[in-house]
């Protein structure tokens, strides 16, 4: 699926018009999607580094991964739509950029792991799941969401 | 005289070869800088934890004390490597960040946060025995972690806006402004007029 006819009407619409003529706008909202990845990597941090007995291993681990979702969530959406501002700029150019899209790839796994794989797992009792699973499910999600952010910032170099 | 000695040693380091070679390098500056924004996610997110916890908004289950101190070595680990960073990338373009606005503001935000640190926690340590395992803290020390939040949050806008030219020596600016960024030869330049 073509997704031009999408850019090049991203590029024309309202958000557009805003983004090009208001630079300190862009800065904040990039501000924004900054501290929407950070709370999302943090959340991911702490969960994963949990689940690999590095980090706040006096709690248990249900309670951490539990009490990081909720702003995994808050942090995913503060990224996405601030993000989809961003890209009105300069949305065209985003289109023919290869590190966008390896990002928007990442992001799409990194989205479909978290709910579809990662949480289901998790909500059970963690006692049950094999530790090798749970290490590599882990490391996996920090790779992935490394994937997210450092593609994130090849954007701009590319 | 402060923003002499200042451009006076930005222009010493911008002598350096391996500030040019940074500078210039095709992939080095770039992955400099990725290391940067991807350690200021390490540091802020367990901040953002610890900080979330101390509003009252995040593991109301868990005592803060726990949350704090189990996060606190991630967190300096992220916060060196980003400080590291940071000086490479200060070392890279010495002149024109030390006469960018938005740096000078970002540096005084910087120490505000970290004194905002060194009093939040002392405050915490002073009090925790009497809250620790409350969902919600005392109004001192939520006011402390939304501080941190603010005064973090600015340190990014003004880390992102480094990169705008709104304000450099070679725009025309009022002399307040100038003497803010640093513009030492403009500065000069408008007192003889």
């Amino acid at each position: 699926m073509d997704l031009y006819p999408f850019f090049d009407w991203l590029d024309t619409s309202l958000l557009a018009d805003i983004s090009k003529a208001y630079g300190g706008v862009f800065a904040v909202v990039q501000m924004f999607h900054l501290l929407g990845m950070s709370l999302l990597g943090g959340m991911v941090l702490v969960g994963d580094l949990r689940l690999l007995n590095l980090v706040m291993t006096d709690t248990a681990s249900n309670i951490v991964i539990q009490n990081t979702q909720k702003w995994f969530g808050v942090g995913l959406v503060t990224m996405v739509i601030s993000g989809i501002f961003m890209s009105s700029a300069v949305s065209l150019k985003l289109y023919y950029n290869e590190m966008f899209w390896a990002k928007m790839a990442a992001l799409s796994v990194g989205i479909v792991f978290f709910y579809f794989v990662r949480r289901p797992l998790l909500s059970g009792p963690h006692e049950a799941i094999n530790p090798r699973v749970m290490n590599l499910m882990a490391i996996t999600s920090i790779a992935i969401w490394f994937t997210v952010a450092a593609s994130g910032r090849w954007i701009g170099f590319s | 005289m402060l923003n002499e000695w200042l451009l006076a040693l930005a222009q010493y380091l911008d002598t350096h070869s391996w500030s040019t070679q940074i500078h210039e390098s095709i992939y080095l500056y770039a992955w400099i800088e990725t290391t940067h924004v991807l350690t200021l996610m390490v540091f802020l997110g367990m901040l953002f934890v610890i900080d979330l916890r101390m509003l009252g908004l995040a593991f109301p289950n868990v005592r803060a004390s726990t949350i704090a101190e189990r996060l606190d070595k991630p967190m300096m680990i992220g916060l060196a490597l980003m400080v590291i960073t940071g000086l490479l990338l200060y070392y890279a373009i010495p002149v024109r960040t030390t006469q960018s606005l938005w740096f000078r503001i970002k540096v005084v935000l910087l120490v505000l946060a970290a004194i905002n640190a060194f009093a939040f926690r002392a405050r915490m340590q002073a009090s925790v025995g009497t809250w620790d395992s409350d969902p919600r803290p005392p109004r001192h020390i939520r006011w402390g972690a939304g501080a941190s939040l603010a005064l973090w949050a600015g340190v990014v806008v003004t880390g992102r806006t480094i990169a705008y030219d709104w304000f450099d020596c070679h725009k025309e600016l009022p002399f307040a402004m100038y003497w803010a960024a640093g513009c030492v030869d403009e500065m000069a330049a408008l007192a003889s007029e």
